[in-house]
């Protein structure tokens, strides 16, 4: 098993009274697995995410990843584990825009002990694999959304994750742009990663294994 | 790593091509500004330092005024130094300066006016320690008619050959020939005593111009006398003993030493070698310096913290890539070393461009060498410092953002240091303010020094005096002084000429003095010094000074009398009561009865910067300056220029060879104010640097906040605000934090101003309006610069602002 959420809840307070944003929320995921979650805008699905991704945190309950309790973890261990096993995919790409895409994808691996010549071979490795050697000279702003979006894939692949986090990535992308994306995931999957996403397409969504619902912060 | 680090920065600096500018030009003016001042107060601070100097102290005279001594005379007897040797075993060695200013060489009919320099002791070398290029220091000022020339002025007068050996005719109110034995190296100038040669002692016994100095005596002090003591001395005991040692028999004066090196900064004494610097300038500098460095690393953090609100998204997607808070903080640490290591190269260059400008402007004479580059070090360790601590805090406010809310975009000004900010902002204006408000205070002091009337009228009024240097020519003229006078009378735009010894502006220079005097009732006031010139009789006239009792003296054949004319204030010590009464009193000094043929006004001798003294004016035609009073038209008519042309031609038709010198009297009336219009130049250079040090960084600040408030400005357009509501909101919280500072800069720069004018006896008022005009300008620059954003905001329309969410 992956990771397990086991009644998680999540509040902030804001005029003297509790405001839920998750509620009771029970998850098991185990390796390989694709699930998508889905709900209504404002239903907590993207802080979910963040919780799972470790970037949140929650107020009550138990989270193990990988048979370690995220919840009582330090700071930094949490970190390294994140660092280890955890790739961030967004909807509106979040590449550096003073970076060209050949930097965009060797930053992640500057923070993690790598040597410069793994660098460059990680790098020319995605590079291939996602097909824009010829945009690595580029900047983001002189890529199509697609194309950014590309790029932010192999950016979370790029130190080899087990899990990739994905909140809504089609959802800046037209539709053909979306099933290159999506394909793309399915063939990661079948590459063993594991693949969570927020989507708001029932097609998309189609393609995990899986689908869990959110209403209100409350999984149905 | 490091590579990427700096490719991200210097990628952002171009992209943000108005942010990175205002920062790198607000650190470049500040950090060039601090060096400057830097330069030139470590200038001021190590005047007369050289190996051993700290064992040198000069001897100089206290008089009793009143129940309690202060310092009377920079100069001593030539008594003094062999007199203090033989008394105290500390002291090693002695040495007296007889101070020949303007004086002339003659070497095979060339002519070398204008130099300055000194009878001295053989033990010279043994107290300064000035190598000698040539000659030997045991011998070269041995031997009467020597000198030592410095260098520059040995090569000015003989060129590449070697002039030891040669003899040179060397004139200073009077001929004598001397041998030159010796040549120093170029003393730095940085020494309050500058001397281009130096002649020895035994000359003196010679010189017939230079009488009764030779001869051992406690009458004349003349001479400027350093000691040099034992290492290890205890000076404060040697002090006490040589103050409490009554050497001459005299009660009314003692003995006192000070500190070579505190006489630049410190000493403010009748007859200075030169009028010296001032502590309390170099510290008002010094302050000025560090204010302006510190108000452009306020920007910086106030730059940088704004500017990192945009870039909290960056900070998100590192955080999220797997950055933690060290790596991001040493980032963004890197960014603000490089931006100010650009600075500092620009600085760099700024300072050796600037040195020029900045020399002629305020009068120095500051040079970037080794030296001064290695004395610098410490301040660029202190510059690192700043550099580092004005990073650290943006780069503190930048890490600790949640990636998950500035992913979202969602970080706000409000939530981040506003309060900072603030009172950056508050900090800047009221350094601004205080600068300000110094500034119109230093000018208004100025003024008011220039304009008050000072009892003479100096207007048109020039002084001449030459140097015969031979006489062979023949002439009509000969060397008769009113033939001189009758001569010019007869040129055109000539109203007046008169012979005088000195005059109102003249200084110490040509001032004689006594100390023990007898007033007409018969008391005897041996405590104070009274200062005394020569004049003819037409002076008074000339100069329009007025006299409230009695009149001038009677032209008589012989040119002089027994006559004088007092001050009011020389009246009032006398305690004559009736000033009608002093008229034919009898007053008895330098052994000579004096009768009084008149009293004049007070009128200021020496300057605003002292109190008016009583003053014994003699009637003697003395041949050192004829002043020759212009009419007024001769500027809009002849014009000066052909005028000083035809006196020059007349003293060229009479002598073959003289030095002819003139002064505009008025001129150098205000001359006694060019160290405080220097400091005020300063002052208004460094205040302006320093607005627009200020003005960018609020520039630069509005222009994120007017960016961030966009939308608000949107929402509130759309819901019907007029474009003076939207600057009204936009510039509002601005006068509050102006007002705020100006509120705190008001009483501590009323404080310190007037600190500063107690330097002066005549000061002007710290009137109202300058606070008012300080604080308006400070608001309306900073409104100017505000506004200049806010209202392309507000002009903007409103859809393009909201639409993009
Ligand atoms: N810091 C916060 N303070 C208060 N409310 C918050 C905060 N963060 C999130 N929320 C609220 O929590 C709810 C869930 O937000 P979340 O971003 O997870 O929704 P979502 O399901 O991802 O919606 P969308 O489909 O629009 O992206 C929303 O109602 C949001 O307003
Ligand atoms: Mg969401």
């Amino acid at each position: 098993m992956l990771l397990e959420l086991n009644n998680i809840y999540k509040w902030v307070q804001s005029g003297g009274q509790k405001i839920f944003l998750l509620k009771d929320i029970n998850l098991k995921v185990e390796e390989g697995e694709f699930i998508s979650i889905m709900g209504p805008s404002g239903s907590g699905k993207s802080t979910l995410l963040n919780i799972i991704g470790m970037l949140d945190v929650f107020n009550e309950g138990e989270y193990n990843f990988l048979d370690e309790p995220v919840h009582s973890l330090k700071e930094k261990h949490r970190s390294n584990l994140y660092k280890q096993y955890i790739g961030f995919v967004f909807q509106a790409y979040h590449l550096l825009d003073e970076l060209t895409v050949y930097e965009n994808l060797e930053m992640p691996l500057l923070y993690k002990k790598y040597s410069s010549s793994e660098r460059k071979a990680l790098v020319a490795d995605m590079l291939d694999k996602f097909n824009i050697v010829g945009k690595q000279n580029l900047f983001p702003s002189q890529l199509s959304g697609g194309q950014q979006q590309l790029v932010g894939i192999a950016r979370a692949l790029i130190s080899s994750p087990k899990l990739i986090l994905a909140d809504e990535p089609t959802g800046n992308l037209n539709s053909k742009q979306g099933e290159e994306i999506m394909e793309i995931f399915k063939e990661l999957n079948k590459d063993g990663v594991t693949i969570v996403q927020v989507t708001h397409s029932e097609k998309n969504a189609t393609y995990g294994s899986r689908t869990i619902n959110l209403l209100d912060g409350r999984k149905i | 790593m490091y590579n990427l680090y700096l490719k991200i920065a210097s990628r952002f600096l171009l992209k943000n091509k108005l942010y990175s500018f205002i920062n790198i030009m607000g650190l470049s003016v500040g950090i060039a500004s601090f060096v400057l001042i830097m330069m030139y107060v470590a200038n001021e601070r190590n005047y007369d330092k050289f190996n051993g100097s700290e064992n040198v102290y000069r001897v100089y005279m206290d008089y009793l005024e009143g129940n309690t001594f202060s310092p009377g005379d920079a100069q001593s007897y030539n008594l003094s130094g062999p007199t203090l040797k033989k008394e105290f075993p500390e002291i090693k060695e002695y040495v007296r300066f007889f101070h020949l200013q303007k004086t002339t060489f003659i070497n095979e009919n060339e002519v070398f006016e204008g130099n300055k320099g000194a009878i001295v002791d053989p033990s010279f070398f043994s107290v300064f320690d000035y190598p000698l290029v040539k000659g030997d220091v045991k011998d070269a000022l041995a031997a009467p008619n020597s000198i030592v020339l410095q260098e520059n002025l040995a090569e000015k007068i003989f060129g590449k050959e070697s002039p030891i050996g040669k003899t040179l005719s060397i004139f200073w109110k009077g001929e004598t020939t001397v041998t030159v034995t010796g040549i120093l190296k170029d003393i730095p100038k940085n020494t309050h005593i500058k001397n281009n040669f130096l002649v020895s002692f035994e000359t003196l016994k010679t010189w017939k111009a230079i009488p009764r100095q030779y001869e051992p005596n406690w009458s004349q002090n003349n001479f400027f006398t350093y000691i040099k003591v034992n290492k290890n001395t205890d000076i404060d005991a040697l002090q006490q003993k040589i103050i409490k040692t009554n050497f001459e028999d005299d009660l009314d004066e003692r003995h006192n030493i000070e500190s070579l090196e505190s006489i630049h900064l410190n000493s403010n004494k009748p007859y200075e070698a030169e009028a010296n610097g001032s502590e309390s300038r170099v510290k008002f500098l010094l302050a000025i310096a560090f204010i302006i460095l510190i108000l452009s690393w306020l920007n910086y953090v106030n730059l940088a913290t704004t500017k990192s609100l945009e870039r909290a998204k960056e900070i998100g997607i590192r955080k999220v890539s797997g950055a933690q808070r060290p790596q991001l903080i040493f980032q963004s640490l890197l960014e603000s070393v490089l931006i100010n290591c650009i600075a500092i190269v620009i600085a760099t260059i700024v300072v050796v461009f600037t040195l020029p400008f900045f020399n002629s402007y305020t009068g120095e004479d500051l040079i970037v060498n080794s030296a001064v580059v290695l004395g610098l070090l410490p301040y660029l360790g202190f510059i690192f410092l700043g550099t580092v601590l004005s990073g650290l805090y943006p780069a503190i406010i930048l890490s600790g953002y949640s990636p998950v809310v500035a992913l979202k975009g969602k970080v706000r000004a409000s939530s981040n240091g506003l309060n900072i900010r603030k009172g950056l902002i508050i900090t800047q204006f009221f350094a601004t303010i205080v600068l300000l408000i110094g500034t119109i205070v230093v000018a208004k002091q100025i003024k008011f020094l220039e304009n008050q009337p000072i009892g003479a009228n100096l207007d048109h009024v020039v002084a001449f005096n030459w140097e015969v240097l031979s006489k062979s020519k023949d002439s009509v003229l000969k060397r008769d002084n009113k033939l001189f006078e009758s001569e010019l009378r007869k040129l055109p735009y000539v109203k007046n000429v008169v012979s005088a010894e000195t005059y109102p502006g003249g200084g110490y220079d040509n001032l004689s003095s006594t100390v023990g005097i007898t007033f007409p009732n018969g008391t005897v006031d041996e405590n104070r010094i009274f200062y005394t010139y020569n004049v003819s009789p037409g002076y008074f006239n000339l100069l329009d000074m007025e006299f409230v009792a009695g009149s001038s003296f009677l032209e008589t054949a012989k040119r002089s009398s027994n006559k004088i004319v007092i001050n009011e204030k020389m009246a009032k010590h006398m305690q004559i009561a009736n000033l009608a009464e002093a008229v034919d009193e009898t007053v008895k000094f330098w052994g000579e009865d004096w009768v009084i043929s008149g009293v004049i006004k007070d009128y200021h001798h020496f300057g605003l910067k002292t109190a008016i003294e009583p003053i014994l004016i003699r009637h003697y035609e003395d041949k050192n300056n004829l002043l020759v009073k212009f009419d007024k038209s001769v500027t809009s008519v002849a014009g000066f220029g052909t005028v000083l042309k035809k006196v020059e031609n007349i003293w060229d038709n009479a002598y073959a060879q003289n030095v002819f010198n003139y002064t505009f009297l008025d001129k150098e009336f205000q001359s006694q104010y060019n160290e405080d219009k220097n400091f005020g130049s300063a002052f208004l250079i460094f205040t302006v640097l320093a607005i627009l040090i200020a003005s960018m960084g609020l520039f630069g600040l509005t222009s994120y906040t007017v960016v961030q408030r966009r939308k608000e400005i949107g929402v509130r357009k759309v819901n019907g605000a007029n474009i003076v509501n939207i600057l009204a909101t936009l510039n509002k919280d601005f006068v509050k934090w102006i007002t705020l500072a100006f509120i705190v800069a008001v009483p501590i720069s009323w404080f310190t101003m007037l600190k500063w004018l107690e330097g002066f006896a005549y000061r002007t008022a710290i009137s109202w309006w300058v606070f008012a005009v300080a604080g308006c300008t400070a608001l309306v620059i900073a409104l100017l610069t505000v506004s200049w954003q806010s209202l392309k905001a507000a002009l903007a329309n409103p859809v393009d602002a909201l639409k993009d969410e």
